[in-house]
């Protein structure tokens, strides 16, 4: 039984082995890649009904193949579980993600690297397995590093193209910034409570408790010789909570997921809508005994998710890229999943995690089967009226555009309204009104954003718009039936998922607020309708590389939103310039001149010591003498006045 | 096993390989390589049977194992005395397993006087092997003085167009140090020996390293505080410079750009070590006291070495230099992790000493590749090389993956055990390992800036158009490199096995200090 829940990441993994040392072909490289991860779905899905089938306390199936790290007192296993929180998110990771493989094989023909796509596809399943299954946090963080990997070798798949290079080293390094407060939380763990397991494994015999069971423990520890008396749970919480800032691409970390869209468009669905960047709100879920324990960490990460939801939500409006409209409104998305941790909704965190990837990987592939068939033309400034040229691609992409807005019954509306509701009940009232207006701005640009490629007449004729193929509109309609009826897992008067994740998350079903619900329908259903109008009013004023009509009344404001505030400026200018000027000044100065010119100041001094001791070195026999007798002096001298 | 002097075999097997290597044709290259090649790979193998023989757990009184003991100066009780343990095993092992890897590496960069340069490479790994297992200190004082000579002789020959210059301060910097090293092992002898002929006179003496130690832990030989500081330091700045510790660390980016690529990678797989070694077998060993004043100190200077290596290499143009100055970073987490003075610290640095050994070797090899290529370190001369060498390529992003401490790859393993390692030393914790994180983040930093500059990109230089990928031997070398780097990451637990006795009685001396306080 146990070893069962191995082939989940295996079966992937064996399709990277494949691609990377046996596979030359194109076809037998998609069809073994994609065929493994249905595999390991099938196999989850499997594990999963065997799970179900436990006692609500003992759902709960670990197993541990190797001592990873084993010395001295740190002992870490090489382990994997499943309970109720890793199962949703195994289903969606093999699920979305073999729906993306087979589109993928649609998309991807004819490239001359396509074996290597397919390769790095399956590892990154299979560390996003990792991420999501490891029974410990070190497991969790290789997964977590793995994922960032595939991320930067997806992104810069393209490496050719300048964007695509730095986009990819640009993701990497951002995200390195959140992993290396994500180690320091890990030491702070591991020194507090002696392991890094999240539950109690048993090990030779030994029951060993994991330490979210142990975090009551620690709450009034002091942290360091110094800083007392900051509880510990908060300094820990608080490196995890900058960790989730990067991979989840929240305020101040999200500058790198819009470039990433430098990526093949699959890649972004999979990767950058609907999996690696959940990773940071699925790892707060899971710590969230460690989360609970601090209030302090609570509101940092309610207000991180709530601003970057409106941050992002606003630039969404006003980009003229299609996949970057997207890019905007997945890191404005994840900060609704980010306030939902920070409000202490978990179940509606995850809710929205699931319904969130089903319906924002429909919206990126429907993006990219509009890019494919206009020829890779991403600007929206170029597309207008392809609902003729591209019904299937149409229809499945509003499903997914009404789901995001948030429109009744479409998945998206249970989920963010859960949310919204629990917001209401425990009064968080500033938080509440930023997040309903960002539901509004996201309706508004998805209004607009389907207006701009679906509306009007074709802006550019250099192209041809076609309809993808059958490989790829399949995998469409298949999330689209998704997102229409994704929400019934978890509706107000089923709440199935709360049931099934309450022995990990222990929550209650949030009540239903009919009111709310009302508005934000009403408030959807308006803003959405506005944009769209706007858009298609104003379609002829609409020119390939002109402005936006907004941007007459708006002027410089409109500009600001679409360099999404100003953050990459902002940090080229306080951090990246200056630590390249620090960089040349040390390796051109201070390590040359300053260390060095020590080292060889010593050697230049001895050097001229040299000088003047060979003045004595001058071959006349009576200085010789002269100081011989001297030294007969001294010698003498000494020996007769100090040793008697 | 009793009988077969297994260590003696390692030792000296290059060493005869080299007086052979003086019989053979002095032009004949081709017959200089193959004979070096075949006593290096039969030094390996012999070499293998030391994880295999190697038992020891924890509560022996001596964890040194494959013991050889011979009278060699018996007047100042000098004698030649081996000994492997778990600190010294994985050490003998890497230099054992680079020693072939960088002869085969010689067919491609060496073209002049070919035999010569196998034989003091040979000369070399004897002098490196015998640092690692003599236990006696006279007998470690000259192997570890005599490689010096080889490998400036390496650097000055077949060195680069600045090679005399680089050699020379290659050769004064470090031996500047050691000097002090050599009077403080006098010192040491001559405390023991007036200390034990108290109790009986006309004692002659001894180097022995045990015996000293058993002394100085039994209670015979007793250091006033500030003699142990003293030994301590002279001990210190040999192996500080030889890591090298920031601020001593200037010679190596000299040493380094000028050298050839097989001198670069026994200069930082090897010889660097040689450093780290010395840290824990002599510093930790003999002066626990000692060890415990200078450790925050030390953790300073190695945090400073870590953000600083890690800050200059980001600003360099050329590939070598980066690499260089990236080992100043690395080096600083190994010498933190010796300086927390605990477990973890300790053995993550000797697995990370291992780790350094075999990525920054592979690293030098892969600018060897190209530079053998074009003729060039400058990576502003590159771009986008990945498309027409792909395998090189993705050797390389593995490579540089492992040495940016990706998990999953042996760097992290090590990096991650120093740190804990040093999070839990009560005198380091929080300020030291907030600032010691940023290494991991600027490794990223400068890693992948050389990879996206070098591999990334538009192939514009109609140079690069034509380059061939990986020659099989070229292939066979990085490939022999990247299995353990694999291996280390996903099972590190089989090298940590046999060094957990053995760091524990390395750190006996401490843990009484600390009880004792």
């Amino acid at each position: 039984m146990e070893w069962l829940i191995w082939l989940i990441p295996l079966l992937p993994f064996i399709g990277f082995v494949l691609n990377v040392f046996v596979i030359r072909r194109e076809r037998a490289a998609g069809l073994v890649a994609s065929g493994l991860v249905v595999a390991s779905f099938v196999v989850a899905v499997l594990a999963i009904a065997a799970l179900s089938g436990l006692p609500e306390e003992e759902r709960r199936i670990m197993s541990v193949s190797w001592h990873w790290i084993n010395t001295g007192a740190l002992q870490v296993p090489f382990g994997i579980m499943l309970d109720p929180l890793t199962a949703v998110m195994v289903l969606l990771v093999t699920g979305v993600g073999a729906l993306i493989h087979v589109y993928s094989i649609g998309y991807m023909h004819g490239d001359p690297r396509v074996v290597r796509y397919f390769a790095y596809l399956n590892l990154f399943i299979t560390m996003m397995l990792f991420l999501v299954m490891g029974n410990n946090m070190l497991i969790l963080f290789l997964g977590w590093e793995g994922v960032g990997l595939c991320s930067f070798l997806l992104i810069g798949f393209w490496f050719e193209r300048a964007e695509a290079s730095d986009a990819a080293v640009k993701a990497f390094v951002v995200n390195r910034i959140g992993d290396a407060a994500f180690i320091l939380g890990m030491l702070a763990i591991y020194a507090s409570f002696g392991t890094l397991n999240f539950y109690e494994v048993s090990v030779g015999g030994q029951v060993q408790p994991g330490f979210l069971e142990r975090v009551p423990e620690i709450i009034g520890q002091t942290i360091g010789p110094v800083w007392q008396p900051i509880a510990l749970t908060t300094a820990i919480s608080f490196l995890l909570l900058i960790g989730a800032t990067g991979k989840s691409a929240q305020f101040p970390l999200f500058v790198w997921l819009p470039d990433a869209m430098a990526g093949p468009t699959p890649v972004s669905a999979l990767i950058h809508a609907a999996t690696m960047v959940t990773g940071g709100v699925y790892m707060m879920t899971r710590n969230e005994a460690l989360f609970a324990a601090s209030p302090t960490t609570q509101s940092w990460v309610l207000w991180i998710g709530v601003l970057t939801a409106f941050i992002a939500g606003t630039s969404a409006i006003a980009q003229w890229d299609i996949k970057r409209v997207l890019a905007y409104s997945t890191v404005s998305q994840l900060g609704f999943m980010v306030a939902a941790c920070g409000m202490g909704a978990y179940v509606a965190a995850i809710f929205h995690l699931l319904t969130h990837g089903i319906f924002k990987a429909l919206l990126f592939l429907g993006a990219g089967s509009v890019i494919h068939g206009t020829h890779e033309t991403q600007d929206m400034r170029k597309m207008g009226g392809l609902r003729h040229a591209m019904p299937t691609t149409y229809w499945t992409y509003l499903v997914g555009a009404g789901a995001l807005a948030g429109i009744v019954p479409l998945a998206g509306f249970w989920s963010k309204d859960e949310i919204l509701a629990h917001a209401l009940s425990h009064d968080h009232w500033p938080q509440l009104i930023i997040l309903f207006l960002t539901s509004l701005i996201t309706a508004f640009y998805m209004g607009r954003q389907v207006a701009l490629i679906f509306f009007g007449q074709q802006r550019d004729s250099h192209y041809h718009a076609h309809e993808s193929g059958r490989v790829m509109t399949v995998p469409l309609i298949a999330l689209a039936i998704g997102a229409i009826i994704g929400g019934a897992i978890n509706l107000p008067w089923g709440h199935w998922l709360t049931d099934w994740l309450k022995p990990v998350l222990h929550e209650e079903a949030g009540k239903f607020n009919l009111a709310l619900a009302l508005i934000a329908t009403a408030g959807a259903v308006g803003a959405s309708y506005l944009g769209w109008w706007i858009y298609t009013r104003n379609a002829a004023k609409i020119k390939v590389g002109g402005k936006d009509p907004a941007y007459r009344y708006s002027g410089d404001i409109w500009d600001g939103l679409e360099e999404a505030w100003y953050f990459d400026r902002l940090y080229r200018r306080i951090i990246v310039r200056p630590f390249q000027r620090l960089g040349s000044f040390l390796a051109s100065v201070f390590d040359p001149q300053g260390i060095d010119g020590l080292v060889l100041g010593v050697g230049v001094l001895f050097g001229q010591a040299g000088e003047q001791v060979r003045r004595f070195q001058s071959g006349y026999v009576r200085t010789y003498a002269l100081i011989f007798t001297a030294g007969v002096v001294i010698v003498l001298g000494f020996v007769l006045l100090f040793t008697r | 096993m009793e009988t077969l002097p297994i260590l003696s075999l390692i030792l000296w097997l290059p060493t005869l390989g080299a007086l052979g290597l003086l019989l053979a044709p002095r032009d004949n290259a081709e017959l200089a390589r193959r004979m070096a090649l075949i006593v290096a790979l039969l030094t390996f193998v012999v070499s293998l049977a030391l994880p295999f023989g190697y038992r020891a757990t924890p509560g022996d009184a001596s964890t040194m194992r494959f013991v050889e003991n011979l009278p060699w100066l018996p007047m100042f009780g000098a004698s030649y005395s081996l000994g492997v343990d778990g600190v010294s095993l994985w050490l003998v092992l890497l230099t054992t397993f680079l020693l072939p890897i960088v002869i085969l590496s010689t067919w491609d960069s060496v073209h002049t006087q070919v035999r010569n340069f196998q034989i003091l490479m040979l000369l070399l790994a004897t002098a490196m092997i015998g640092v690692f297992i003599s236990l006696d200190l006279l007998l470690f004082y000259i192997f570890w003085e005599f490689t010096l000579i080889p490998m400036t002789l390496l650097i000055g020959i077949w060195g680069g167009s600045n090679r005399i210059y680089a050699a020379r301060k290659f050769f004064l910097y470090t031996f500047s140090g050691s000097v002090l090293m050599l009077v403080a092992i006098i010192g040491l002898y001559v405390l023991h020996r007036d200390a034990l002929a108290i109790g009986q006179p006309g004692y002659t003496g001894t180097f022995n390293f045990t015996t000293i130690l058993a002394n100085l832990r039994g209670g015979a030989l007793q250091l006033d505080a500030t003699i142990e500081r003293l030994l301590f330091g002279a001990f210190f700045l040999a192996f500080a410079i030889k890591v090298p510790l920031w601020p001593f660390h200037t010679w190596l980016p000299d040493a380094h750009v000028e050298a050839p690529t097989a001198g670069s990678v026994i200069l930082a797989g090897v010889l660097l070590k040689l450093g780290s070694y010395g840290l824990i077998r002599f510093n930790l060993t003999l002066f626990p006291e000692a060890s415990r004043w200078a450790a925050p100190a030390i953790a300073i200077l190695a945090v400073i070495g870590i953000i600083y290596g890690a800050i200059v290499a980001f600003a360099q143009s050329d590939m070598k230099k980066l690499v260089a100055y990236s080992s100043v970073s690395h080096m600083g987490f190994i010498v933190l992790g010796i300086f927390a003075l605990n477990h973890e610290g300790v053995s993550g640095a000797i697995l990370q000493s291992i780790n350094h050994g075999l990525s920054t070797g592979a690293l030098f090899l892969i600018v060897g590749v190209l530079y053998e290529r074009r003729h060039t370190r400058e990576m502003a001369e590159y771009g986008g090389i990945w498309k027409v060498m792909p395998v090189y390529g993705g050797i390389t992003l593995l490579v540089t993956l492992s040495s940016a401490g990706l998990p999953g790859l042996n760097g992290f393993i090590g990096e991650y055990t120093i740190m804990q390692g040093a999070f839990l030393a009560p005198e380091l914790s929080w300020p030291f390992l907030g600032f010691a994180v940023l290494g991991v983040v600027l490794a990223a930093v400068y890693l992948l800036r050389m990879y996206q500059t070098v591999f990334m990109g538009d192939l514009r230089n109609p140079e690069n158009q034509d380059l061939n990928d990986l020659n099989p031997r070229e292939l066979t070398t990085l490939a022999a490199l990247c299995l353990p780097i694999i291996a280390l990451g996903l099972y590190p637990a089989f090298a940590f096995e046999p060094m957990q006795a053995s760091v524990g009685e390395v750190l006996t001396g401490i843990a009484t200090a600390v009880a004792g306080r």
